[in-house]
């Protein structure tokens, strides 16, 4: 064969390849998500990442919803609810027009079931105790639920937006026993179940009855979208070449190094939730040498640079964190914006030789015997790497050596579990200020979530007010005083809040972010194709 | 031949046993729970401790082990233990689009190769010999990664001229194998330079030969000279070096699944491994194991017809 055959030859096939690539472009109506890592499984009650939540919002309704700004709760499955003057009994109000997937006809027997399989020990679902102190649910009639509480439970409905507390069809679980949320799941969500290839994609369907939308949306059902692939791609600069060249039309799974890149392509656009209610921060274990000094935390606190942080390593992307809760979270208090620690290296030095410690022939400091070298525990990946490595040479400059140790997430919730480390690097979504302060510093929530060992009795009594409060202010003034309890007391140094920014195509028509439990899309109502 | 063939299958049953002690052994030693993944962060001790005994992982490990052996040897992979699948069904899914990377990189790459180390053996010590020879290294030198990366950046991207996110289809479908075409580049690259180097080098050794110079005294075209005697004869170990590297492509299947969401056995395996999900991983060990063995006795075979004298030794 001549040269000038094997040429044409070439260019034929690669022609011909090249021609294949519109067939890839998406099917008519087809979104696909790219994102990092897949869920478990989609058993509400027994998934509590993030990558099962954002099927599951699909897939599946809750009693109430949570709207964009991620602090008013509106209808969901119920139209309406009242609560009890003693804060103890909740009475949703259902839709009568709710069907499955399957076609079959919601009702309150369901959302008992569905809650009840939650709170079940037999369950053993992890987040068992975001239902609050269950005395009974109970279903009054066809469409009347009623939820009765040991105790009032202020963060209820908040924790009821939640994709632990979706309605499921208990015929559906018992078919499918232990393949529930793996090989089906018929739920009453803007999408079906198509079909779930583990760590590949996952295909929903549109539910074409669907008419029940939370009002947050202007489109109540059924979705524009008719097919959405959540795509797995590990590899961040893949996803971000895969938004870049249209092979998928939206993701919040970009890198911060691809915003710029993203903004500048005028086929793409960021759709951001300013709300973001995903911190990051390092905590201190209170009770361990040198980090069990309060002025110890507040130099180290006031030593990290976190404008540098969110500047140089996410590229301007994130907020800069001073607060352990996002400012605009429900129940935060103002009066502690004045006492937040804002960088100052100088005044952290003058703290700490105030407090006794004093530098050696290393530059390190130390106090009776004790050396400032505290051991941070933290999860591998580029990004606590960077941050643990800027927070580490921002603790050099005031003395302190701070020791780093990274461990893969599969191991480091375990070794989070010890008491082996001084510092740990963490980072957790919420709704509300009464959601972190229970998880992280309730006494008896020690060792883990509270790896600080915080154990303060005052705390645990307003953290019990503000739980059991049956008015917005109470709740408001118990958490709020908690926030600058642990704020003075300097337990965590805070790094960014992380906000919602999702990638998409400008075929899109616009549309608003969620951030709920760091899911941008919610319940994808409002996503349809211009063109 | 037969008896030859009989007597490498005999040998595969203590390299496979081997390869499953090793394969439990090694995932035994890697630190992390799988009772405390599927669990969440969130979840009590107790709940934890339950989950553990659920899964037989409260037993000792001989037993585990043993129980395994018995498993495999029924044919039982056992079940996934995060989505709770049956492991055969899962690599059953994914060992056909491994396949289908390792053919296409070896269809480009093996003719490449060893297109240029016959150019380059005819060539030999000439300009044209040294670029190839730079072209080789530098290909072998290359981490899949980059080269993965690179095709991504700009065939995918700047270029637009190919697809690189999953599979799309068999291999015989346009879209198929124009989703196929950047993984399988990506992983033939690194295999063009072994298979020239090797081409190169076993020919240089039969141009010398006697056979060769009576080729030529009986006045043939050195075309046909270097296809019909030459290349012939220097194949043999090339195709030994094609057997041994399609091991190296299993496990450089292994990142260029994970680059291009390809649905493979080594994405398979990763993910696996990375979530502590035993049964999966040991079963995706033995499958890439025995995909390296079931590739050696092929390679045997093929070493038979090209060369009759092994089959009668």
């Amino acid at each position: 064969m001549s040269m000038k055959r094997l040429a044409m030859l070439a260019t034929a096939i690669a022609g011909g390849l090249a021609m294949a690539t519109p067939a890839l472009a998406q099917a008519q109506n087809t979104l696909t998500i790219v994102r990092e890592v897949d869920s478990d499984r989609y058993d509400p009650h027994r998934s509590t990442a993030r990558a099962a939540s954002e099927v599951l919002f699909m897939l599946a309704d809750t009693l109430v919803s949570l709207d964009h700004d991620m602090t008013s709760i509106k209808p969901g499955l119920a139209e309406s609810w009242t609560v009890s003057p003693d804060g103890k009994v909740y009475t949703f109000k259902l839709r009568s027009d709710v069907k499955f997937c399957d076609g079959k006809a919601m009702t309150a027997d369901d959302v008992v079931y569905s809650l009840k399989r939650w709170i079940d020990p037999a369950t053993r679902s992890p987040v068992r105790w975001r239902a609050g102190p269950v005395e009974d649910i109970i279903a009054k009639d066809a469409t009347t639920v009623e939820y009765r509480l040991t105790a009032p439970f202020s963060e209820l409905l908040y924790q009821l937006t939640q994709s632990f507390a979706v309605v499921i069809d208990k015929a559906n679980v018992d078919a499918l026993g232990a393949d529930f949320g793996v090989r089906g799941f018929n739920g009453t969500g803007p999408y079906c179940w198509g079909e779930w290839r583990p760590r590949n994609d996952m295909r929903l369907r549109r539910h074409d009855a669907y008419r029940w939308g939370p009002p947050i949306y202007e489109n109540r059902g059924p979705a524009h979208i008719q097919e959405i692939v959540w795509r797995i791609v590990p590899e961040e600069n893949t996803r971000l070449a895969a938004v870049l060249t249209g092979q998928s039309q939206a993701t919040q799974y970009v890198p911060y190094s691809g915003m710029a890149q993203i903004r500048a392509n005028r086929n793409l656009r960021i759709v951001d939730n300013p709300a973001a209610f995903w911190t990051y921060f390092i905590g201190f274990k209170v009770d361990k040498a040198g980090v069990d000094d309060p002025a110890v935390r507040r130099a180290m606190v006031m030593a990290v640079d976190q404008e540098a942080i969110s500047r140089d390593i996410n590229f301007g992307e994130t907020e800069p964190a001073y607060s352990y809760i996002h400012q605009t979270a429900t129940d935060w208090n103002k009066a502690v914006d004045s006492r937040l620690i804002r960088t100052n290296v100088a005044e952290a030095n003058r703290i700490l030789d105030e407090a006794g410690w004093v530098r050696g022939a290393d530059g390190f400091r130390s106090k009776n015997g004790v050396r400032l070298s505290p051991l941070a525990y933290g999860f591998t990946g580029s990004t606590w790497q960077k941050l643990m490595e800027t927070v580490q040479g921002d603790l050099r400059k005031i003395g302190v050596d701070l020791r780093i140790q990274l461990f893969d997430a599969t191991v480091a919730w375990g070794k989070l579990a010890t008491q082996e480390f001084d510092m740990f690097g963490m980072s957790f979504p919420y709704i509300t200020a009464g959601d972190a302060l229970n998880l992280y510093f309730r006494s008896t929530n020690a060792p883990t979530p509270n790896r600080m060992n915080w154990k303060d009795s005052d705390t645990d009594r307003l953290l019990q007010t503000g739980m059991t409060a049956v008015s917005d202010a109470d709740r408001a003034a118990a958490y709020g005083q908690v926030l600058q309890q642990v704020h003075d007391a300097a337990v965590w140094i805070p790094l960014y809040h992380e906000p919602m920014k999702v990638a998409a195509t400008s075929r899109l028509a616009p549309f608003k972010a969620h951030n709920i439990y760091g899911c941008g899309f919610y319940k994808g109502l409002d996503l349809r194709f211009t063109r | 031949m037969g008896v030859h063939l009989l007597h490498r299958a005999a040998l595969s049953i203590p390299v496979l046993f081997g390869v499953l002690l090793l394969g439990f052994m090694l995932l035994q030693l890697v630190p992390g729970d799988v009772a405390q993944v599927i669990a969440g962060p969130q979840a009590t001790p107790e709940v934890i401790e339950q989950i553990r005994k659920d899964l037989g992982l409260d037993r000792s490990r001989v037993i585990q082990f043993f129980i395994y052996i018995s498993r495999v040897a029924q044919g039982d992979l056992g079940y996934s233990m995060i989505n709770n699948t049956p492991v055969i069904q899962e690599l059953g899914e994914a060992i056909g689009p491994t396949f289908e990377l390792m053919l296409g990189s070896l269809i480009f790459s093996v003719p490449i190769g060893i297109a240029l180390g016959t150019i380059a053996a005819v060539n030999r010590g000439r300009a044209l010999d040294r670029i190839i020879i730079a072209i080789a290294v530098f290909g072998v030198s290359m981490p899949v990664f980059f080269i993965g990366l690179m095709l991504i950046m700009y065939v995918g991207y700047h270029w637009e001229l190919l697809p690189f996110l999953g599979r799309a289809g068999p291999l015989w479908t346009l879209d198929g194998l124009a989703h196929a075409a950047l993984p399988s580049l990506t992983l033939g690259l690194i295999f063009i330079g072994p298979v020239a180097r090797m081409t190169r080098t076993a020919a240089l050794e039969v141009m010398n030969a006697d056979y060769v110079r009576t080729a030529r005294a009986k006045g043939l075209a050195e075309h046909t000279v270097i296809i019909r005697h030459v290349l012939r004869n220097a194949l043999i170990p090339v195709v030994t070096l094609i057997g041994l590297q399609a091991g190296y492509l299993l496990g450089g299947a292994v990142v260029t699944e994970t680059i291009f969401s390809w649905p493979g056995v080594g994405r398979l395996a990763v993910g696996a491994i990375l979530a502590r999900d035993l049964p999966l991983a040991q079963g995706s060990i033995l499958i890439l194991a025995v995909s390296f063995i079931v590739i050696n006795l092929f390679v045997d075979v093929l070493y038979g017809f090209l060369d009759p004298r092994v089959g009668k030794r």
